[in-house]
């Protein structure tokens, strides 16, 4: 016979993968609009606030387990990893939204050279997968899938500040493209460290333990 | 140090082997619950610290449990002193159809106090410690049995404080009791344990976890787990606690 709770806690982890799959439209679609220099604003604008909304539903529901059930070990753990985790989503949505303004505002990466269009298009392959990742290791408490994104929060890491080193050296670029560019990676690198602490609370919220990924 | 030092500890009543060899050691000045299904021993375990067991027929006690450096299961253990430094506060409030007053100066009175002023103002500690002072202190010749169910259980708790005890046991002391009376007595457990090494068997998994500093897990008569109520409650270190506080049985 199942408890009470899980009725509340299966709700919980059904909103947080719809969230999950909207997050990764959202930030999808925004960098495809950065790299190919497509308006997608309005549209990036909406699902962020969906998304938003989805999260303070998330943070609702957690706080309703909390305070009708008492949660205890892992029920608890998930409480709180969930609720940690919607946070996480709405972050992703923020910077997507931020990266498309960049775009609308700025240009994005039009008037940048070849290198950098590259280079930044690069960086998001690895963040995207990164989200993917994360996702897929919520979806299925996947604690093995979860430990595998240290590498590449390493990489991601690594390729920003790399990108502003080279970006002084050679100082080619306009500079609509520096502040574009610029700000681009870095929402790319924050959306990688909330990738990165997804997959910290998945770890947790599977065998209690706190562990650091990045 | 241990304030209790149980080691190896086995009770059986007749052919039935409710503790099965019991090792743990419990904290000073600490709230320690105990908790488990129905039937796991809980009881019996706190009852073996004061020996109230063998009271009961049939029963039978292996092991030794040191309060300090004493193995309260020696010969030369005085079982009525014992059981003025290990209180015990029951489930049902069981105040003497006797005043206020005399309800809590029985303890000294016994163990030999006659001194009026003396006996009053244990008296006045004991109620002040346990949290009852200001409710009844205008009326301490009125019957105990006038008091409401907490306050009963809060008189109880006087009781056994009056005698000096370094160690209370609770066995369920808010199961009759309504949330307001219930959260007084948990505040009050907080407080005792400042002075006092504080034992409660409680069923509410929720109570153990808001009060207790250490949480010890039995089952069937073993000894499943003992840790830091944080730990226990947040990452129990056995399937069978998890299972057992998140409802899965029990």
């Amino acid at each position: 016979m199942s408890r009470i709770i899980d009725a509340g806690l299966e709700e919980l982890s059904v909103m947080l993968c719809r969230m999950g799959e909207l997050t990764y439209e959202t930030v999808s679609l925004s960098i495809k609009g950065c790299l190919n220099g497509t308006s997608v604003y309005s549209q990036v604008h909406e699902m962020s606030d969906a998304l938003i909304s989805m999260s303070d539903q998330a943070e609702d529901k957690t706080f309703e387990l909390i305070a009708r059930f008492q949660p205890v070990a892992s029920d608890l753990r998930t409480i709180k990893s969930y609720m940690k985790i919607a946070y996480d989503f709405a972050r992703y949505s923020r910077y997507a939204l931020d990266i498309s303004y960049i775009n609308e505002q700025f240009g994005g990466l039009k008037e940048c050279e070849e290198w950098i269009t590259e280079y930044i298009e690069k960086m998001s392959e690895k963040v995207v997968n990164m989200v993917r990742t994360s996702i897929d290791a919520l979806r299925s408490h996947d604690t093995q899938l979860a430990q595998t994104i240290a590498k590449t929060e390493e990489e991601v890491d690594k390729m920003y500040f790399e990108y502003l080193d080279r970006l002084i050296e050679k100082a080619p670029a306009t500079s609509k493209c520096t502040i574009s560019s610029v700000l681009v990676v870095r929402y790319l690198e924050r959306i990688a460290d909330h990738a990165t602490y997804i997959c910290e609370s998945v770890i947790y919220l599977a065998t209690g333990e706190k562990t650091t990924l990045r | 140090m241990s304030k209790v030092d149980v080691c190896g500890l086995n009770v059986w009543f007749k052919d039935n082997h409710v503790l099965k060899d019991i090792k743990i050691g419990i904290e000073p000045n600490a709230v320690t619950a105990v908790m488990g299904p129905s039937g796991c021993g809980k009881t019996t375990f706190i009852r073996a610290i004061n020996r109230l067991n063998e009271l009961i027929e049939g029963s039978r006690t292996t092991g030794e449990v040191y309060i300090g450096d004493e193995n309260i299961y020696s010969k030369e253990t005085d079982i009525f002193d014992l059981r003025r430094r290990v209180g015990m506060v029951f489930q049902k409030p069981n105040p003497f159809p006797k005043s206020i007053f005399d309800n809590v100066a029985f303890g000294p009175k016994i163990h030999g106090t006659d001194d009026e002023k003396e006996l009053q103002r244990t008296v006045e500690t004991s109620l002040k410690e346990a949290a009852l002072w200001e409710e009844v202190h205008g009326r301490l010749e009125d019957s105990a049995l006038d008091l409401s169910g907490g306050q009963q259980q809060r008189l109880c708790i006087a009781r056994a404080l009056a005698v000096n005890p370094e160690i209370i046991l609770l066995d369920e002391p808010c199961s009759a009791l309504d949330p307001a009376a219930t959260a007084k007595i948990e505040a009050l457990m907080r407080r005792l344990a400042e002075k006092y090494t504080v034992i409660i068997v409680t069923h509410n998994m929720q109570q153990a976890a808001r009060v207790s500093d250490y949480t010890i897990f039995l089952y069937l008569g073993e000894l499943v787990e003992y840790g830091i109520t944080k730990s226990v409650f947040e990452n129990p270190k056995s399937e069978l606690t998890e299972k057992y506080i998140t409802g899965e049985f029990g």
